[in-house]
């Protein structure tokens, strides 16, 4: 990263955020991703038969076969100091040992949905909701899709009234550019709404 | 890989082992398992005691330290490695060890961010 300076006084400290882009297989994670970063693979693994990071005996030895699994992320630098990292995470639940670690202290989520496998969405719509991650439900709008009204795949997701449905262009920078914005005026209404925050927040200067 | 093996779809890489890369070791030697955003950079290496036992340090603990010559994530690290997550995360634990890196301060991931500070993610978008 390009972010220490080089004057002597020390790196700027930076504030980093999660977001998670999710939808099942084909949705358009990796195009969203790319309207609007750079988009870098990163490689994960997973034992076969095991899940979850710290689950291991400490002196474990990886005797077991292992697969790795690709995912997509993008870096979105903003000013000085700000970064927001997108993830697309793969949709289906045996993956989820992956979510656990991406939802972590995430911003929010998109769940990108086809409207062709809308049932894709649901394992993505029940973590985010169990886990009280904020989230919207962005319709990818192919052009071969039929066109479905946001409010009737709300219906169909059977979605929180206060749940963002929008149409977006995951090819389409501005569209993506809109979308992330009404993610993040969706975590800032929840917070206006929730009791006032007592925990500290924002970054913690570089000593 | 078991032809029959319908747990695998083209989401899956190939099976393989990752962690001959070190030494089959699985977790991070200090047991603390660095947050995919958390930011790493480069030290310079402590004077060591006379006597003291050399720190093995190979290849891709040298181009670890390469990448993170500036502050670095360690998503970005992992990527650039082109190694599976899981494999960087214990070739950094044992560089933080050996005291060649250093976690940068962060906001911490359990805080919820301010509204002021989501006001600034908003204005930075819109500016994108």
């Amino acid at each position: 990263m390009d972010s220490a300076p080089s004057d002597g006084s020390g790196p700027v400290p930076l504030t980093i955020f999660k977001l998670l882009i999710a939808g099942g297989f084909g949705a358009g994670k990796t195009t969203l991703v790319g309207a609007i970063s750079e988009v870098r693979p990163l490689r994960t693994e997973e034992d076969l038969t095991s899940a979850g990071i710290g689950h291991d005996d400490l002196h474990g030895v990886a005797a077991k076969r292992t697969t790795t699994v690709a995912m997509d992320f993008g870096r979105i630098t903003m000013g000085r100091h700000l970064v927001l990292y997108l993830f697309g995470t793969p949709g289906q639940e045996r993956f989820w040992f992956m979510w656990d670690e991406l939802s972590y202290g995430a911003l929010g989520a998109v769940v990108l949905a086809d409207t062709r496998r809308l049932d894709d969405c649901f394992p993505s719509v029940d973590y985010f909701e169990r886990r009280r991650v904020p989230f919207l439900v962005a319709i990818n709008c192919f052009d071969d899709a039929q066109h479905y009204d946001p409010e009737d795949v709300r219906i169909a997701l059977d979605l929180d009234p206060r749940v963002p449905v929008v149409l977006c262009d995951a090819r389409d920078r501005n569209s993506v550019k809109q979308l992330l914005i009404t993610l993040v005026e969706h975590v800032l209404s929840g917070r206006a709404n929730a009791a006032p925050s007592v925990a500290p927040a924002g970054s913690v200067p570089a000593s | 890989m078991d032809p029959g093996d319908k747990w695998m779809d083209r989401n899956s890489g190939p099976v393989v082992r990752p962690y001959a890369l070190t030494g089959g070791r699985t977790e991070p030697a200090d047991g603390e398992v660095l947050d995919l955003v958390a930011v790493v950079v480069a030290v310079d290496p402590p004077e060591r005691a006379e006597g003291a036992v050399p720190v093995m340090v190979t290849p891709e603990h040298r181009k670890i330290l390469g990448l993170c010559h500036n502050p670095a994530t360690v998503a970005d690290v992992a990527s650039d490695m082109g190694l599976p997550l899981g494999v960087v995360r214990v070739l950094l634990a044992d560089l933080l060890q050996n005291e060649r890196l250093s976690v940068l301060p962060q906001r911490r991931a359990e805080d919820q961010p301010s509204a002021t500070l989501l006001k600034e993610v908003l204005r930075g978008l819109r500016a994108l």
